[in-house]
């Protein structure tokens, strides 16, 4: 313990570590270590928070953790470990939500310092604003693979979280994943859907039969002659004007008689399933024959597209052939199993699955983990059957699993480096030493001046724009009005998107409440559409999060949603509405950056586990526990880095290649680096670092969260 | 440079069992099912269990090696618990490398880790090539020489590092190392009348690099006007380095903290004499006593993923002097000795 150790440290660092108080914010990869090094340092008031337990995969570098932990609260046994180190520490833990509302801005203003070591975008969000209003310096960190960041975030001094657009999460129109997958990852949030559709939590919005209302068909008399003959209809119809399209689906429901033909109702997906009691070659043939039959027949959609092959149960599996109840190439994970291996996994998925599920009492459901056996098989052999019908390619459970559960790959030394910068800039902030602050990137490969551990050179000025830290803060909302109502408003723009608790919203000219934090003060304009509440073009919305003292209004502009247009997009500045110029300015912005070297091109994230909200399908939210980040990271001479804030990586779909812009002034010695995803591990090789040149940072740019 | 990428698999053909598949699956995902596989065969020498001897440790067994032994002859100390987290309070007085025992197994019950407590100096040969790397900590320049010239012969991969305070440094004598890096390349993607697009490729190239033996550090002049310019530029990490081990031959100690501010008038002597006007402030000699947690976790992560880039012959290790400046948190490297 450094501190209580005299002539170990200067007198003064000595001093505040004695008496500071210091919060850990995450008892992950990175909490693990930044725990360590404050114990070993003499910190002796320390709290540290996190919601999350014990998982097998943590053990490769969450080294407080042992395999008899596994289950068990991160937070409490962290303490545990640590208080082994230094048992003159005080150290509190809490196994919970740091956004839960029993963390005021009172509980951080407790605090000198905050150290950040989260793994997703909202909780990081909520810190944020969390310190920004408490005025406590917060020590942001994040890791992925070989890269780490370190940055401060003081208020009137950095940038705050909040202040550089981040990547969208990637998300899909719900017509590509039911009816015109292209990409293995549209089979996998597909294949997630169905898992959920037969033993999950029902989601309205992951429907996985056809879609007859998909635009692109229309027009077209067979469709509607489908649509006729299937006498269901479509359920998963967005558009919750059609009340006969409802009612429809209700009788169907009633009268429980599970069309074969096409669009089961959802609902009655499960039931039905239930009752051919789990039968593997029934609901095979249904998903992957049936199904795909019926979307043959919607034949637009087939005109410029590859039309899908439908398979059958029988000549994969012929009668007779019983699936094995373990078979060897079940467990080879990196292999990529051929369709009829799938059709077997599937079978035994299956039955594991529907045993599970039939053991859950009243309406409970299971919930898909990645980390669960035949959750896990069920997913890879039905994305990877649905990939084989569309002529996709198809994968190992090895990639799918990094796919479908958002796998950031993470290693000790990276958080041990990460989170030991991070307890070194807390001497320096308990110190105000705020000039040896700035943001400090880990990276694998050396720049052109041989550092690979790199410090900006100056902290980027805060985005007089940003809509969480500027004085006044205002959005444009771009928003289908027409077709979003007030709940979803509430809960995926506000939200997922926006990251507020608990918001209240008026509208501003009339100061009319639409939505209240007091429970069931508006429930009574949750179904509404925005529209039907006057909140349509040009409408400011007053938004007011008490819990985070936060408050943003909002700017509504409609538009009409397109098939593949997702309903909302937040834009930060207003200048940035014209989405059809937008491509001309980001040129000209990104040519200006690479002639005006000096700037540290802090920014421009391109990662996201945030939750996506489009009302359409969206992809899965994170389910892991890692930390993580995303460096993008330019190098030469006078160091420019263009780095992003860490993130959970989005899911970004093979081919895995990422698209630049404007490659005339890369060289090959030019080291941009970018760890895109965790799933093309093995085919191309061992690091999977790619080259992107993105577009340098851009505080105005729009906020493209979908 | 050769062209051609060595395929063969790794010293370790053998399949990992579904256990560690699970439990190394977040790095498998970085770094492949070749490079666990060879970390699975790698044995690793760590000398000198102090802050930052726990803290290579401690990541190199998390790794999923085959075998660590930990060697020290030196008890633990007061100063240890700074930063040294395997040796548990009440060991105090007991063996470094046998008070760390405990911690380190519990770290990963899959990885062979044994103490030695035997004088480094009388270890020879036969020691030293049972280990792939070898990673020395705490000792003299004489020490350091002697057994970097025993792995040269040998072949076995060394490391010299240490920690002073929050201050320090690495150098990795590897002899000729072959590995496989990625390198890119811009593909255009879209048609003739689309706007511009382009993939990035990457393609494994196997490259070859000669590594210099660790005398060549000792016989560095920093006062060579050729070297004045890139001194200034880098900073003084350098001529700190070759400061602390001038204290360390000259007094056959580190600074101490119970002697703090005498040791700092001595150091400051040391920097006067070595490096006139050279711009290492007399604040940055404060911060060099025992060794502080974070920066030991810094260094000790630095040299460990460089220990694994060797067993894993992925991807170049650092040529091959690393220095870690704790004001900045810059870590960057000089090339010494290298042509």
């Amino acid at each position: 313990m450094a501190a209580s150790i005299d002539g170990v440290l200067p007198a003064t660092l000595q001093e505040l570590v004695k008496k500071s108080k210091v919060l850990v914010v995450g008892a992950g990869g990175i909490g693990c270590e930044v725990l360590k090094n404050l114990v070993l340092s003499g910190f002796t008031q320390i709290e540290i928070i996190d919601l999350d337990t014990i998982d097998l995969s943590n053990l490769n570098r969450q080294f407080l953790f042992h395999r008899e932990h596994v289950g068990k609260s991160k937070a409490r046994v962290a303490r545990e470990s640590a208080l082994s180190f230094n048992p003159d520490a005080n150290i509190t833990a809490y196994h919970d939500s740091v956004t839960s509302t029993d963390y005021g801005v009172n509980f951080f203003k407790k605090f000198d310092v905050v150290l950040s070591a989260l793994d997703n975008r909202a909780a990081r969000n909520h810190v944020n604003r969390m310190c920004l209003n408490a005025d406590v310096p917060l020590i942001e960190s994040g890791t992925s693979g070989y890269n780490g960041q370190v940055e401060l975030i003081k208020r009137g001094l950095t940038q705050c979280y909040e202040c550089t657009p981040k990547e969208k999460q990637r998300s899909f129109p719900g017509c590509t994943i039911r009816n015109t997958p292209s990409e293995p990852i549209h089979c996998i949030v597909w294949a997630k859907h169905l898992f959920n559709q037969l033993f999950g939590e029902s989601v309205e919005d992951e429907d996985i039969s056809p879609d007859s209302a998909d635009p692109e068909a229309q027009n077209e008399s067979v469709t509607a002659e489908a649509k006729a003959a299937d006498g269901a209809g479509d359920v998963a119809m967005e558009d919750k004007e059609n009340d006969k399209e409802q009612e429809k689906s209700t009788e169907a429901e009633s009268e429980g008689e599970p069309k074969n033909n096409g669009n089961v109702v959802r609902i009655n997906t499960r039931q039905w399933a239930k009752d051919c009691n789990y039968d593997a070659g029934k609901l095979f043939n249904k998903f992957f024959n049936e199904d795909i039959n019926y979307l043959l027949r919607m034949s637009n959609l087939w005109k410029s597209r590859k039309a899908p092959v439908p398979v059958q149960w029988d000549t994969l599996l012929p009668d007779g052939t019983k699936a094995a109840e373990a078979p060897e190439f079940a467990r080879q994970h990196h292999k990529v199993w051929t369709v009829e291996e799938c059709a077997h996994v599937f079978a035994n998925a299956l039955k594991e699955l529907s045993a599970a599920f039939l053991k859950l009492e009243g309406s409970d459901t299971l919930v898909w983990d990645k980390d669960d056996q035949p959750a896990m098989d069920f997913v890879a052999a039905c994305a990877n059957v649905r990939s084989h019908i569309f002529d996709i390619e198809r994968k190992s459970r090895f990639e799918i699993k990094s796919m479908a559960g958002n796998i950031i790959p993470a290693i000790a030394t990276t958080n041990a480096i990460t989170a030991g910068i991070s307890v070194m800039r807390a001497f320096s902030v308990l110190q105000s030493k705020w000039e040896q602050c700035k943001a400090v990137y880990a990276r694998l490969r050396l720049n052109g001046r041989q550092q690979f551990l790199v410090a900006d050179t100056f902290f980027p000025p805060p985005n007089p724009n940003c809509y969480v830290c500027a004085s006044d803060p205002a959005i444009t909302l771009r928003i289908d009005t027409k077709r979003i109502q007030v709940k979803a408003f509430r809960d995926d723009v506000l939200i997922k998107t926006l990251n507020m608790v608990n918001p209240d919203v008026t509208v501003e000219a009339t100061g009319s409440i639409v939505i209240s934090s007091e429970e069931g003060e508006t429930e009574c304009n949750e179904q509404k559409l925005l529209s039907e509440m006057n909140i349509v073009d040009g409408v400011i919305l007053k938004c007011d999060d008490f819990f985070q003292s936060y408050e943003l209004s909002i700017i509504i502009s409609h538009f009409d949603a397109e098939r593949d247009d997702v309903l909302f997009e937040v834009i930060a500045d207003k200048s940035q509405l014209q989405p059809k110029q937008e491509e001309k300015p980001k040129e000209d912005s990104e040519e200006q950056s690479s002639t005006s070297r000096k700037r540290p091109a802090n920014g421009s994230d391109i990662a996201d586990d945030g939750p996506s909200t489009s009302k359409r399908t969206r992809l899965p939210e994170v389910e892991d526990d890692d930390d993580d980040c995303l460096v993008i990271e330019e190098d030469d001479d006078v160091q420019e880095i263009v780095n992003t804030k860490t993130e959970q990586l989005t899911v970004k779909s093979p081919p895995k290649v990422a698209i630049k812009r404007k490659p005339d002034n890369l060289t090959d010695d030019e080291n941009i680096t970018e760890i895109l995803d965790s799933s093309d591990e093995e085919d191309v090789g061992p690091t999977k670092s790619k080259r992107t040149k993105l577009n340098d940072s851009q505080p105005n740019e729009v906020i493209s969260i979908d | 440079m050769k062209m051609d990428v060595d395929n063969k698999p790794g010293d370790a053909g053998v399949e990992l069992t579904e256990a560690e598949n699970e439990l190394y699956d977040r790095q498998i995902r970085l770094w492949g099912l070749e490079s666990q596989k060879r970390l699975r065969t790698a044995n690793i020498l760590i000398s000198g269990l102090n802050g930052l001897g726990a803290e290579i440790t401690k990541n190199i067994i998390l790794s999923g090696v085959n075998l660590v032994k930990l060697h020290d002859e030196q008890l633990v100390s007061e100063a240890d618990f700074c930063s040294q987290f395997l040796a548990p309070r009440e060991s105090l007085g007991s063996n470094r490398a046998e008070a760390s025992l405990t911690r380190a197994r519990a770290l990963n019950p899959m990885v062979d880790i044994s103490a030695d407590t035997e004088p480094l100096k009388e270890k020879t040969a036969d020691f030293f090539r049972q280990f792939d790397v070898v990673v020395i900590n705490g000792q003299s320049n004489e020490e350091l020489l002697r057994i970097d010239g025993i792995c040269r012969e040998l072949g076995v991969r060394f490391y010299a590092t240490d920690v002073w305070g929050m201050f320090g440094f690495y150098f990795a004598s590897l002899q000729k190392h072959s590995y496989v890096e990625d390198t890119f390349k811009y593909k255009l993607i879209s048609k003739p009348n689309e706007k511009q697009k382009f993939e990035t490729v990457a393609t494994p190239v196997q490259r070859e690099v000669e590594y210099p033996a660790y005398s060549s550090w000792i016989d560095f002049d920093l006062n060579a006007a050729t070297y004045q310019r890139k001194l200034k530029k880098d900073g003084p990490g350098i001529i700190l380095l070759r400061v602390l081990q001038s204290f360390r031959s000259q007094h056959n100690r580190d600074p101490s903290y119970k002697t703090r501010d005498a040791d700092i008038e001595l150091l400051q002597k040391i920097r006067d004499e070595l490096a006139p006007n050279s711009a290492l402030s007399n604040d940055a000699l404060g911060l060099l006593f025992a060794q502080i947690s974070p920066a030991a976790a810094v260094v000790g992560g630095v040299v460990a993923q460089e220990v694994i880039k060797v067993v894993t012959k992925m991807e170049a290790p650092h040529r091959n002097l690393f220095l870690f400046n704790p004001e900045t948190c810059m870590g960057y490297v000089e090339s010494v000795g290298v042509n």
